[in-house]
Parts: structure tokens; sequence; C-alpha cells
């Protein structure tokens, strides 16, 4: 077991590596003087030359990435000129947040998607099969930056049930109730889609692993049915359930930007939006490494629960 | 093609998509030609009038401009660009995939490792990247959705690439000296290009989301030009005060992909051949029953007693016989053999004992199924499932499929117990390497952690024999238990049924195509052909003096060992499908004795003692073969 | 007169299980080194339990799958691995599962047209009427020629692949498992087919199957495969009824056979060798009977025994006929 683990976590330094190649690349694909363009509103003589050094734009582009790689590594990913402070600074800031954020709809999505597909699988072709594969389909087929400006015009301005915005109240305590009441929309908006794709997965994974010949051995031996459904089906259907968690993680966190806009969640979705606008590209360009690097860890992590289910995965 | 359109218009919800689909892209199409506003004007006297407004129809926005001529020039945007998208994506992904899954070895390593480290970024940041690097714009968010989308075909198209280009037509295409383009064109692309049209069909309104997504951002198109997203992105900040801006585009948004997304679950449906058979439907926990009339009233003999069991496949507007009145007994500790050929029924008839035949599309229409007295058929699912694995117990085929892959061995025989009594965890286990043992698995204390893919086939296959022990049943189906195995392991667990049912008492259901094992291991055999028996008797006098003209015949065309080079005596012609049984004889096509009488009406199953056939020239009379 | 196939040292290896740098850890032998002569019209039988490489070495043969070691040769003319065609052309394959081995999407007369236009470059004439020819020959009427693989049955469909290894107008044809998929009502038909065949076209054979009593009921020798490697070759009427070898015997002891009471053969277990980790000496020590310190030391070669069979065993059973 700790072997795989070690050999996984050694199979993502070649991943993490290739991220800052292509991260590195987009940005050499950037028109014009690097410098200027990188640098945008912000191209003052002293800045452009600031960052000429900082990054080495008169070295060749081979030798500019090392310099950038190096400069990661030891913490360094420079300065956001429209914020005027270390763009690592800024990033572990907002993207607590985003964890908050994102880790709650991903469980929430995780739970309800799974057992709704179960549920589905079980009752093929009956009502609850067939409410839960309509609402799975307008969960699918709804912006959920439209569901987020839905929600906030329901629950919010005409219920007043959840504030409309932002991670804390602006006056009072910053205590955990302040932090779920304004977090309980944007998590379910953000949740919807990711449920529906969850769902409609675990549903056709329950229904090829209802065909198998284990099942029916599981029933020769009067094995109850909900035994058959939850212990047998489902855990050989997590096979294949799980690594769609893995991927799914990646749509919620995706998903975040636009719910991040749409309530004010100070998050690192936002910021990378608000950057891009501002062409603030160091603050981009760190921002993604990182939140692509964490996406790396938390799928090694998908791959270990995969290994710890499924005894065939060896080595 | 024809057969397509009709498959998706059967399903009623895709066509509905398909309809609202179309009615959109005929308004967008008709849009220019429609007697619309300007919509870029702005007129900011008449801002944030409301719907149905003398003028606007669906209000105007925050400068004023008509509402109902931007949503339909933005929904003209918005289509253009998500397909777009798809397309690019579709066609750059495939071709990456398709290359990848032929070739691969070392070029699919190099090309996948890189569609990994794609797939390492949650999609948005790639996209974002991409724009943040060509600045925002609607062209660039397009290239940005389908270079994000890419991997996700590519991965996708190469898993079935690689699914095909190991399939033996593709051997056969090089053997008929074909080049490897020509192989991926005319052998590969054609098996893939549904996969890709299921793929793009389930991922076009994915991509609008996306495109409208970007635009929300503020990094698509840009004003005054407005597709639904940067409509929805502008109407944001009015949403508490005006919140039909924000409605009306998120409403189209939501009818589009809703449309798109019932449309493509159609495409998929009416392509993946899976579904089609109507195979993706899950088995019940028991088999349906639907018995006209009453049940046969019982014979009274044997400790299990089928009579005139009747099961049918329905699937579609075809009804398969596949048991097509069968009548059986078995005494206790007798082991009865049921030989036939693929499709004969044997095994479904089995399995209906216990309602295990897969439902859909299996129904039992007919007869009854005594054990010790009690109809099984019909039974409460609560009193069958009781009775499942402690009075009557199964052996399936192939032990690899028939154990959990997750379970340990030992787990899954404690189960097997503790669906009928409760049992405690160190007497489970005591239980479990005692069942083991009996088998005859050595080490069964080691043994009892294994799981299943640990063993061989036939140490599988020997706890699959356990498991059926496991709570002393008096019968055990087994249906071609020995089938999937090689010849020298089917020896031992032959054996080693024959001394446990001796040892225990038993009584064995044994099915089987093989009259070799029928004629070691059982004590009477019924022969099956197209549903139904047509021969039963004891082994000895079925294997020494057969009485119809099918049973003689198959003997006769299955090689034995011992008997050298040879002309095998074949039999001409095909079993009959059973949803088009002929009237009279089912065997009367290929039967070289055949009189016009064979073809007309039904033909009974007669005989006395034990012995009967279902013939009405069987090949020699009783007397004789009594002697 | 030459052999219309013979192969020397024919050997193949598979790289098993990869390092993070791509590199095979380990390798397992599919394959030991085999040498084989198949006469011209003979019918070589090629015997085994699942996992022995007979369906490797066919693969081999055809020029699916490149031999690690070995060389083989078609009536006296070396092969070359290069160019598929010509292997197509010499030596022909019949696939175990016939309708996996026809594309869905192409219509039969679409798949039997393929090797002939490009194995032989007929015209479109030309190939219509062959067809028919070969059509006629396998007793498939025309009219399917414009349907798809799913509308026949299994039996149809092994007439059609057989149809196909013809139009190549190769004289040698590699069965493999030809008959293992199809019901026992039309196994006859088509092991009978491939004999009329065989006579008519002046065929050779190599015939590979799992089920003894087929392969002696087609086969003029035999030849019994165990973990890779040939351990008994004979005349078919010979190889079982008298066997040489002590795998041969628990083969045909374990077959079931109508009138011989039920008794497991006599044998150490069923497990074959870990391929991973192959002994040292015969790979059949561990379950022989026989079996002694030579036996775990040693490999013991094929060599040419009493009555025209060779084996290999330092201690063959002998016995009387």
């Amino acid at each position: 077991m700790t072997g795989y683990i070690l050999k996984r976590v050694l199979s993502a330094i070649p991943v993490l590596l290739g991220i800052t190649v292509i991260v590195f690349l987009i940005m050499a694909m950037i028109p014009g003087d690097p410098a200027t363009a990188i640098l945008g509103s912000y191209a003052t003589p002293e800045n452009v030359e600031k960052l000429n050094r900082d990054l080495g734009l008169d070295k060749p582009l081979v030798q500019q990435y090392f310099i950038w790689l190096g400069n990661m590594l030891t913490g360094d990913f420079g300065t956001s000129f429209a914020l005027n402070r270390p763009v690592i600074d800024e990033v572990l800031e907002r993207f607590n947040a985003t964890l908050i954020l994102a880790g709650t709809a991903f469980v929430l999505c995780s739970l309800l998607g799974v057992a709704a597909g179960v549920i589905s699988a079980a009752n093929q072709y009956g009502w609850a099969d067939k409410g839960i594969t309509f609402v799975v389909l307008l969960g699918i087929s709804i912006p959920s930056f439209f569901l987020g400006m839905m929600m906030i015009l329901l629950f919010a301005v005409n219920l007043r049930w959840f504030p409309v915005s932002g991670m804390w109240p602006i006056y009072g305590d910053r205590d955990l109730g302040a932090l779920i009441s304004h977090l309980t929309l944007p998590a379910i908006a953000l949740a919807v889609v990711a449920t529906g794709v969850i769902a409609r997965l675990a549903r056709s994974a329950m229904l090829e692993v209802l065909r198998q010949d284990f099942i029916r051995t599981a029933r020769a031996k009067g094995v109850a049915e909900r035994g058959v459904i939850w212990r047998h089906a489902l855990k050989a259907a997590m096979v294949s359930i799980i690594p769609v968690l893995g991927i799914q993680a990646g749509f919620v966190l995706s998903g975040a930007v636009y719910i991040e806009i749409v309530f004010q969640w100070p998050g690192v979705g936002r910021m990378l939006v608000d950057a891009i606008l501002k062409r603030d590209i160091l603050l981009v360009q760190g921002g993604v490494v990182f939140v692509a690097a964490c996406y790396v860890l938390f799928n090694i992590a998908v791959d270990v629960a995969q290994s710890l289910l499924d005894p065939r995965i060896k080595t | 093609m024809i057969a397509f359109v009709r498959l998706l218009a059967r399903n009623r919800l895709a066509l509905a998509g398909g309809i609202v689909l179309s009615l959109v892209i005929l308004l967008v199409l008709l849009t220019p030609i429609l007697p619309l506003a300007d919509p870029d004007v702005t007129d900011t006297a008449n801002r944030f009038k409301p719907p149905f407004s003398q003028g606007a129809l669906l209000g105007t926005d925050h400068l004023g401009r008509d509402l109902l001529s931007r949503l339909l020039w933005g929904t003209q945007l918005s289509l253009a660009v998500g397909f777009a998208a798809a397309i690019i994506a579709a066609t750059v992904g495939a071709a990456i995939g398709i290359v990848a899954g032929f070739y691969g070895g070392r070029t699919d390593n190099i090309i996948m490792r890189g569609v990994d480290m794609l797939m390492a970024f949650p999609y948005i940041l790639l996209a974002l990247a991409i724009v943040a690097a060509l600045g925002p714009g609607l062209f660039n968010a397009l290239i940005a959705v389908a270079a994000v989308n890419v991997p996700f075909f590519a991965r996708n198209i190469r898993g079935v690439t690689v699914g095909i280009a190991h399939k033996e037509f593709v051997d056969a295409a090089r053997l008929a000296g074909m080049s490897n383009t020509r192989i991926i064109l005319t052998e590969v692309l054609p098996n893939v290009i549904p996969v890709i049209i299921i793929a793009m069909s389930t991922t076009i309104g994915w991509m609008i989301l996306e495109t409208a997504g970007l635009s929300f951002l503020g990094l698509g198109s840009q004003p005054p030009q407005a597709d639904l997203g940067s409509m929805l992105g502008e109407a944001r900040s009015a949403l508490i005060s005006n919140p039909h801006t924000s409605i009306v585009p998120g409403v189209m948004i939501l009818i589009i992909v809703m449309s798109i997304n019932l449309l493509g679950d159609g495409v998929r449906d009416a392509l993946d051949p899976r579904l089609k058979s109507g195979a993706l439907s899950r088995p019940m926990a028991a088999t349906l029953v639907r018995r006209a009339g009453t049940p046969p009233p019982p014979a009274g003999r044997g400790l299990l007693e089928v009579r005139e069991l009747q099961t049918q496949f329905h699937v579609k507007d075809r009804v398969y016989r596949a048991v097509g009145g069968v009548s059986l007994h078995v005494e206790k500790g007798e082991c009865l053999g049921i030989i036939g050929e693929s499709g004969s029924g044997k095994s479904v008839t089995a399995l209906s004992v216990m309602g295990l035949v897969a439902s859909p599309p299996g129904v039992i229409t007919g007869g009854a199924v005594r054990y010790d007295g009690t109809d099984l058929i019909g039974a409460p699912y609560r009193q069958l499932r009781d009775m499942r694995g402690r009075n009557v117990a199964y052996i399936f085929q192939d032990p690899l499929a028939t154990l959990h892959p997750l379970y340990r061995v030992g787990d899954q025989l404690v189960e097997a117990i503790r669906s009928h009594r409760p049992i405690g965890k160190e007497e489970g286990r005591a239980k479990a390497i005692e069942l083991l043992a009996a088998v005859r698995i050595p080490n069964p204390e080691k043994r009892i952690s294994d799981y299943p893919h640990e063993m061989s086939g036939g140490m599988r296959q020997r706890v699959g024999i356990a498991m059926a022990l496991a709570n002393d049943p008096d019968i055990i189906i087994a249906d071609e238990p020995t089938t999937a195995l090689d010849v020298t392991v089917q020896a031992q667990i032959l054996a080693l049924l024959d001394d446990l049912r001796r040892s225990r008492g038993l009584a064995i259901v044994f099915i089987t195509h093989d009259f070799g094992v029928v004629a070691q291991l059982c004590d009477r055999v019924a022969v099956m052909y197209a549903g139904r028996i047509v021969e039963e008797g004891h082994t000895r006098e079925i294997l020494e003096t057969p009485r119809h003209p099918y049973t003689t015949r198959l003997m006769a065309c299955v090689p034995e060992l011992g008997e050298g080079k040879r002309r095998l005596e074949a039999i001409a012609g095909l079993p009959p499908v059973v949803d088009k049984l002929p009237a009279g004889c089912a065997f009367a096509e290929r039967c070289l004795k055949v009189q016009e009488v064979c073809r007309q009406g039904d033909i009974p199953l007669e005989g006395t003692g034990g012995r009967a056939v279902r013939c009405l020239f069987p090949e020699a009379p009783i007397s004789e073969a009594a002697e | 007169m030459t052999a219309a196939l013979s192969f020397e040292n024919l050997s193949k290896t598979f790289p098993v299980g990869r390092t993070l740098l791509g590199a095979s850890r380990a390798s397992v032998k599919a394959v030991h080194p085999i040498t084989l002569t198949v006469e011209k019209n003979e019918t070589l039988g090629i015997v085994g339990e699942s996992g022995c490489g007979k369906s490797t070495l066919a693969r081999m043969l055809v020029g699916l799958l490149e031999p690690t070691t070995g060389a083989i040769q078609i009536e006296g003319a070396a092969l070359d691995t290069a160019d598929p065609a010509e292997f197509g052309k010499r030596i022909q394959y019949v696939f175990q599962d016939p309708i996996s081995s026809l594309n869905p999407r192409k219509t039969i007369r679409q798949i039997m047209d393929a090797p002939l236009k490009l194995l032989h470059g007929m015209g479109k004439e030309e190939r219509d009427k062959r067809i028919s020819e070969i059509f006629e020959s396998v007793n498939l009427r025309e009219e399917f020629l414009e349907r798809y693989p799913h509308e026949f049955s299994g039996g149809q469909a092994q007439r059609i692949g057989i149809a196909r290894a013809l139009a190549a107008n190769a004289r040698i044809l590699i069965l493999d498992e030809p008959v293992s998929a199809l019901d026992v009502s039309v196994q006859a038909q088509v092991l009978n087919l491939l004999a009329d065949l065989k006579a008519a076209f002046d065929l050779t054979y190599l015939f590979i199957s799992h089920d003894l009593a087929v392969v002696e009921a087609v086969s003029d020798r035999i030849a019994v495969l165990y973990f890779g490697s040939v351990v008994e070759l004979g005349p078919a009427e010979k190889v079982f009824a008298n066997p040489q070898h002590p795998y041969t015997k628990l083969l045909a002891e374990s077959a079931p056979v109508v009138g011989r009471p039920l008794t497991a053969p006599e044998a150490k277990g069923t497990e074959l060798p870990n391929p991973l980790d192959p002994p040292p000496g015969c790979a059949f020590a561990a379950r022989c009977l026989h079996a002694t310190d030579r036996c775990r030391a040693e490999v013991p070669k094929l060599t040419e025994g009493a009555q025209g069979t060779s084996v290999a065993c330092f201690h063959p059973l002998g016995g009387a006929e």
C-alpha cells in the first residue's frame, strides 16, 4: 500500500512539471513584447525593466522557463502588479475561501449524486427513476451562474432566508453560523450540475453492475435485495464512480469561478477573472499553477481511494 | 440511417427535444428577415421597460435595447459558437484518439501523457489561461472551449479505438493485405463514428454552457455584440431591480441546452447497440410472473417438481418462448442431467426454479415449480429469498464472473450463511474454513482471505461449490459448472460434486451440453430442444438406445476420444429460433425421418416407467430398450 | 518433397509491467522455442489447455505477432515478416470467434473483396466470379453477400470466415479453435466442411483446439502443448490411445467419456507454474507422479521414442500397444 502511494506520488512529478510547461507555453503565446503585454496597463518603464530582470525575458525561452520554475519552487510566484503584493500570499488567502465553497459543494454532490443514481437504478423505469432523471436533466442543463442568480432572487431577496452575497457578514461575528448561512446558496448552486453528472453516471454504472453474474450469485444465495443493491452492486459500481468523482472535483473547482462572481465570494476564481480583465498576468499564471497542482494532489488521493476499494489494482 | 431516425423518433423525450431545438434553430435562421429592432441601438430613455410593453415584447435592457431582438441575435451567436467548438473539439480529439489507440505503444504513451497533463487542469483554468494569453473575445473563447474539450474526446475515442484495434476483424484485414491507413479508414473509423457522434451529442450542450460562461465573465463576446452569456452577465447588476433582463437570456440557455441534452440522450440510446436490445435493463429481484389460468396440480413426484413450466422473453414486440412447457422432477439424493445446445432452454428452465431469470425481459407465463409441495412460482419475494440458497442452491458457469470481485472469498461464504441465520464472527470464520476444506481447497485457513482474482479457475469454482453448500441445501442446481474450465480441472470438479452428493445426500440438477459428463455423473437425463424436453429416461438407457432422432443424431455428431480420425455425422441446418417455432415437431426441419404428420399439431411427450420421448416415429420401441 | 510449413526455434517472450521510465520489469515466455514441420496436405493438431501458448504460436505463424526468436519457412521459402500481404497469400487464419472476426459495418461482399483486391489485384468482374466459386464451395448462398455480419448465426459466420481465408488463395490454413464457439450440432458441419475443402483444394491445416476428441477426429498428427512447449508429438491415433508423457496421459484420462466411470485422474494439483517465475526443470514436474530430482533440475528435450512419437520426458510411460 505505502509502495503504491509512493509510486503514485512520484508519478505526479512529471504531471506537475507538465502543467508548468503548458502554462508557460500558453503565456509565451502572448503576442508582442512579453513584458509590456504581461504588465498591460502597469507597463511603466521601471516595471518593464523589473519584470525583464525577474523573468529573464531577454534570455532564450528554455532558460526563461527554468528561471521561472526555480523561482516557483522557492515559493516565489512573483508580484501582482495590480495588487502590489506577492502572488503567493494573495493566492493562498483566496484559495482558502474557494476550498470552503468547493469542498462543501463536492461533498454535497458526491453524496447526493451517488444516492440519487443508486435509487434511480434500483427503481429503473419507476416513478422515483423518472423523477430523478428529470431533475438531473434540468440540473445539467441549467447554467450554474443563472441558477445562482435565480436562487438569490428567490431565497435571498424574496424570502430573505439567506444573505444575498459575500462570505461573511459586513457587521457582526465571523462565526460558523454566519459562514453556513452565507455558504448555503452558493454551495448548492455549485453542487447542482455535478450532482446531475454524478447521478447519471452512478445510475448507468449501477445498471451495468446489476446485470453482472455475481449479482445473480448474491441473489441465488438468498441475500436480501437491499444488500444486493447497497452492498454488492454499489461497491462494484464505485470502481467506475470514483474516477468520475475525481473528474467532477475539477468541474466543481471550475464552476466555483462563476459562483464566486455571482455570490461575491472572495475566492481564487474571482481573483483570476479580475486579474485577466486587468491583465495581471503573473497573478493568473501563479493562480493557475497553484490550483492545478492542488487538483493533481487531490487526484492522487482519489487513486489511493480507488486502490483501497479494488484489490485488483496492485503494484 | 432511416432505421436510426425511426428509433430516435420512437423516443418521445428525444423527439420533444428535437422539435424544440428545430424551432429555436428555425427562429435564429429567420432572425435576419424578421421585423426586429436593431439589437445594438441604445435608447436610455426607454431603459428597463418590462416585458409585454408597447414596441418591446420582452422589454428592454439597461441601455434601452430591445431584449427580443438581442435574445434572437444572441441565440444565433451562442448556437453557432457552441456547435463550432463541438465540431472542432470532436474532430481534433477523435483524430488524436484514433491515432493513439490504433498504433499503441510509444505513440500512444506520448500522446496520452500529454492528454493527461491537459486533463490535470480543472478545465476552466486552462480556458482562462488561454483567454488570458490571447485576450478576451468571442473567437478566443471559442478556441479556449474547443481546446479544453479536446482531451476528453481524445481519451474517450482512444479507449474505443483500442478495443476495436484488438478485434479479430482488424487482424483479418491485416491478413487481407490492408495497410494501416486503410485499416484506420475502412475498419476502425466506421466503428468509431457512432461513438464520436454520441460523445458530441452529449457534450454540445455542455460546450454552449461553457462559452456562455466565458461570455458571462466578460471574457467572451465583447460589447456591443452580445451572446446569451454576455447578456446575462450585463444584466446581473440589475438582477434585483429588473430580474426580467436576466431571466430572458437565462431561460433561453436552459431551453437550448435541455433540448440538446434530450436529443443527445436519444441519439446515444439509438446508436448504442447494447441499448437497442434493451440489455441495459436491470434484472429485478425475482423473475416476473404472469401466469394465465390456474397452475397445474402437483403430480406428487420428487422433492422438486417442475410442471409445464413456460418462460418467455419479451423483447420489444417479439416473444421468445425459451421454455415451452417443461415438466421435470428430482428425487432426494438423485442427479438429473439436462442436456441441450445453446438456446434449448436448459439454463432458463434451471434459473426459473428460484426466479433468477433476468426480468426484464424474462417472464414466467405458466406452470408450477413445487419444492416439497409449495409452489415457488408466484410465491412472495420474501419466501423465495428465504428459500434461495437454503433449500435450493446454485452453481454457475464462469467462476470468475460469478464471485464478487471486491470481497474476500471468506466474507462471501459467511454472507451466504448470514443471509439465512445470524452467525458470530468467530463461528463464521470457522464455518467458512470448514466449507473450503469440504471442497478440498488446500490450506483453507489462508485461502479464506484471498480475493477471487487471486485464485485459479478451478479453485474459484470450488469456492462457488462451497458457497452453494453453505446452508446445507437439499438441491443444488449446477448450470454448466465446468464448461469454462480446462479438461483436467473439469475432471476434478466433477469427481468432487459426485462425492459430495453421495456423502451429503444432495440432489443435483446438472445442466450441460456434454454427453460424456452426463454419462459419468447423472442418474437420469432429459434432452432439450427448442425449449422442450424431447426425451427423458435413465442415463444408461438413453445413451445406449436413444429413441428421439435428435438425441441419436446429436450423440453421433459429437466426436469422442478414442475413435480416431473420421468423418462426423453432421446434422444439417440450424436449431429454430424460439420466437418463430414451427407447428409440430421443432426438429422436423432437420430430421431425416420426417413425415407430413410431424409438422401438424403438438406432439406429446409419451412413455412409461420414467422413459418418455416426444416423437411420432421413435427410433426403437420401448420394449426393446428395456431389454 | 519440401514441407508445407516449418518453423525452427520459434519463441515469444512478452514484457510484463513497466517501471516509471517505461522499461519492462520482467518478461513472460509464452512460447518456448518450438521446432515443428507440417507436411503438405497434412493436418497437424495442436492441443493444450488455456495458457499453454497455442494462440500465441498461431498468431506468430501468420505474422500477426513478431516472434522473439526463430524462423518460419513456407514451402521451403523463408518468410519475410515485413510484408503481411506476402504472408496473406501463402498462409491464412480462421478465427475462434466467427462474429467478431467480421467487421460489423461491412457487407459480406466488401469483406470478401478485400483479399482479392489487395492481395491479388483482381478487377471487379474477376472478383465477383471468384467469390461465387468460393461461396459455392463452402455451401453459402450468394444472396448472403449483400448482408451484414450480425444477420448470421455462428456456424454461417464461421463459413464466411473460412471463405475469406480461401479467397486469399493460401494453401495453408491456421485454424484457431474454429469450432469451439459453435454448438455441437453445428460443429460437425464445419469440421466436415473443412475436411471437404482440404481434399478439394489440396490444403494443409494447423488445427488448434482444447478439445481432445475434436483434435483426434480431424488430425493426422498431434502435438501436445504444455506451458509453452511441445511435450509430445505423434500420430493422432497413438497420442491419446497410448500416451508417453504423463501430461498427455492426464489429459486423456480427464476427458469425459461415455462408459468410463467418474474418477479424478491421479495428479497433484491443477495449477500451472507461475510464468513470472518458471521452474528450472520440467514445467510439469510439480504435478507429475513420476518426477525425480533430474526432472526438477533439467528441462527435458523433445526426443523421438518408440512408435514414431516424440516425447519431452526423462521417464516416458512406454506401455504396451
